[in-house]
């Protein structure tokens, strides 16, 4: 069974925020319990006005740098970013964290973003999830620009890379043109993770044939099930096989009495959980407290964890696609 | 301390600055994958109380032709600001200054990004604001070609505004020719207020630009006198904003190679020149003029005459000259260029190169200096052992530092 932990650190205004000391903290406690990794978003979904001290993939590197095991994730919006940008982000931290980050996308768009990203009439939701679909492509496209031999290093004949090994994307489609290749080299875990989440029906399709995670909401192990059976299918259909995917069901730490807890541990209904937490500092205390013993007593040879390098491996995904 | 103080930052590129730098037998071959490297790097110069450390950036290769881009290390390294976020949780004082595009990033977004970068760092954050010249980047941001410079400049004046007024709380909402920005900033301030404005054009345009809005200018300059108009031409436009010579720190970039003797210096520079290869300095060459095919002129002979680029006005002008002034070869120009990409270059002894800082510190041609080491780790350990502790016994330079934040390293006004 795999678990993550969902990190919102955006509060509501006028609320306290967390800073660096007891995110990083939390992370390695996280850490120490064997969790496979953290997912960070820096505002609230549901539109309020919010503050985070932090925008997620910058606090992702700080945090790769505290950590030795845990997965990284970060959430970050197609419409905050342009393509080439984020995957030049995402592969840096890849390198940075020594192949541990995921990239958590979705294709609903967060009522806030448009009037501040220069689109003050706002985009159509079919325009928006059409452009994060092809935004996605382009990106995990420039991941795959440069063979995992393609560096020479070889100081003594001047070839630094063999250039025959380095792949122009050379993408033109509805919303984007990308030439490429990236200018970062290829990640340590051949491509960094893909999570998804919050998916409507129409969505899961295609998430089911480029994803290698999907976060699923499901009130109990059961619909979890069904659900989980159900995208299954779907990565069959697109060709892949089913283990490429994993299904993980979030539920909010906060509200689990310790009947829900044993109930969603100790039921295989998916691929594993994700306790999503808020930005504050007694409902991250409180998972430490009562939820993390309880994951550190089921999960007690942690052997296999420490052993694995990258997020791919601690999740049991193939490589990202190498040719 | 009461003297006027040099300000220092530590310009890092992957390898180093020279165009073989990969290619020396103690450099680090593996920077560009090695985060260990530039934290590594990041302390030492700490430890040498710069004031910040500096990455340059360009959102695509920084060579059109694969073939001589394969023989440079040039073509992969880090994201800057990822790569910053990552050191500043591994160091306490110095400044982390990443540039970033105003062509390819959205104001709202990139102000969350750096005031991320500021929090993170507890006030340490600034941004160099480029407009990118480079028709490569813009095939990566569906462009079909490179806009003009005016338009260029017209767009980071804006984005200059709008994400000032988001860092400084000014009130919300904005709605010009490039962006819109409906709300405030939703990432409190950092203990600098906001992250330290950078700035490196030359041109009209971004002197113009530097006047209104930058902290501080990196700039090239290959003589004293280059420099000391550069110097006087940037402080006098600061009056027409309504601002003083002092708010502006004017840092010119310098390549110093450094030896307990001139001649050991000048060996380690004549055996580094020795790894250009001349396709590869005739390239970087070209790449800096803007122009594609100065592969076709004979090597031996002189620089052609040349249109006005749209992409580097300014630095185009500053090659020319140099390579007139001195009767170059191409392939003299190419081996001097590939060096110091057009900046100061001083070969010397400790007391020697001091010597060169302090003329044109004290001379009003500079208020600090860029440091571009040819390689790393190698030639930052030299200027760090040899040349700060010579620029701190003259007392020319802190020998510790007094507050927390960049601003408070740089002497600069916490913004309005």
């Amino acid at each position: 069974m795999h678990l993550a932990v969902s990190l919102n650190i955006a509060a509501a205004d006028g609320q306290d925020v967390l800073d660096f000391g007891q995110i990083s903290t939390f992370a390695r406690q996280a850490e120490a319990a064997g969790v496979d990794m953290v997912i960070i978003s820096d505002s609230l979904t549901s539109g309020e006005p919010s503050t985070s001290p932090f925008e997620a993939t910058t606090l992702l590197a700080a945090l790769a740098t505290v950590t030795k095991k845990i997965g990284l994730v970060a959430s970050a919006s197609t419409l905050a970013h342009q393509p080439y940008n984020l995957a030049r982000r995402f592969a840096s931290l890849d390198i940075i964290s020594h192949g541990r980050v995921g990239w958590n996308a979705t294709l609903r768009q967060s009522p806030l973003e448009a009037a501040n990203f220069s689109r003050p009439a706002g985009i159509p939701n079919d325009d928006f999830r059409r452009r994060a679909e092809e935004f996605i492509g382009i990106v995990q496209g420039l991941w795959r620009g440069w063979d995992a031999d393609a560096l020479l290093f070889d100081k003594a004949g001047g070839r630094f890379h063999d250039p025959a090994k380095t792949h122009v994307l050379d993408h033109k489609g509805e919303f984007f043109a990308v030439r490429g290749p990236l200018n970062v080299a290829r990640s340590p875990q051949d491509m960094p993770v893909l999570a998804m989440s919050g998916l409507a029906g129409a969505d899961l399709d295609f998430a089911a044939g480029v994803a290698d995670v999907i976060a699923i909401e499901e009130p109990s192990p059961e619909g979890a099930r069904a659900t989980c059976d159900d995208l299954k299918k779907r990565v069959l259909t697109a060709g892949r096989t089913p283990d490429a995917l994993k299904v993980l069901t979030t539920v909010f730490a906060p509200d689990l009495t310790a009947a829900r807890l044993e109930a969603w541990l100790g039921t295989e209904s998916c691929d594993g959980l994700i306790f999503a937490l808020p930005a504050d500092l007694s409902a991250i205390n409180g998972f430490t407290d009562r939820i993390v013993p309880e994951l550190r007593r089921r999960n007690s040879d942690r052997s296999a964890y420490y052993a694995d390098t990258t997020l791919r491996a601690h999740l049991g995904l193939g490589d990202g696609g190498a040719q | 301390m009461s003297a006027r103080q040099m300000k220092l930052g530590l310009f890092l590129w992957a390898t180093g600055h020279h165009i073989a730098a990969w290619r020396h037998p103690d450099a680090h071959v593996r920077a560009g994958i090695d985060i260990d490297h530039y934290i590594a790097l990041a302390r030492t110069a700490e430890a040498a109380k710069f004031d910040m450390v500096f990455c340059e950036d360009a959102a695509g290769l920084r060579e059109a032709n694969v073939n001589i881009a394969s023989q440079t290390s040039r073509s992969i390294g880090f994201e800057p600001i990822s790569l910053l976020s990552a050191l500043a949780a591994q160091t306490e004082r110095i400044g982390l200054v990443s540039t970033a595009s105003t062509s390819y990033n959205e104001p709202y977004g990139l102000a969350r990004m750096f005031a991320s970068l500021d929090n993170l760092s507890g006030g340490r954050a600034g941004w160099n604001l480029v407009t990118s010249a480079s028709p490569i980047e813009a095939a990566n941001f569906g462009a079909t070609g490179l806009r003009p410079h005016a338009d260029r400049y017209a767009r980071a004046r804006e984005f200059a505004t709008v994400i000032t007024g988001l860092w400084n709380r000014r009130p919300a909402g904005h709605d010009g020719e490039s962006f819109s920005v409906r709300d405030p900033l939703d990432i409190p301030p950092s203990p600098q207020g906001a992250p330290v404005m950078v700035q490196a054009g030359a041109s009209d345009d971004g002197k113009d630009l530097a006047a209104r809005t930058a902290d501080v200018v990196f700039s090239a300059a290959q003589t004293f006198e280059e420099a000391k108009a550069f110097y006087d031409d940037l402080k006098a436009r600061l009056t027409a904003y309504g601002r003083q010579p002092d708010d502006v720190k004017i840092m010119p970039g310098v390549a110093p190679i450094v030896a307990a003797t001139k001649a050991e210096a000048q060996a380690k520079y004549d055996a580094l020149q020795e790894l250009i290869p001349d396709n590869v300095g005739v390239a970087l060459l070209s790449s800096y003029l803007s122009i594609s095919d100065l592969g076709r002129y004979p090597i031996d002979g002189p620089l052609p005459e040349l249109p006005e680029s749209e992409g580097m006005k300014s630095r185009q002008a500053l090659v020319i000259e140099q390579a007139r002034r001195d009767g170059l070869s191409i392939r003299d120009l190419a081996r001097y260029f590939a060096g110091a990409r057009g900046h100061w270059r001083i070969v010397g002894t400790a007391g020697e190169i001091a010597d060169e800082l302090q003329a044109r510190f004290e001379g009003g041609a500079a208020d600090g200096f860029n440091v571009m080491p040819s390689w790393f780790p190698g030639e930052l350990d030299a200027f760090a052992t040899l040349v700060v502790p010579e620029l701190q016994r003259r007392g020319l330079f802190r020998k510790d530092y007094e507050g927390r934040t960049l601003r408070e390293h740089l002497g600069l006004k916490r913004p309005a």
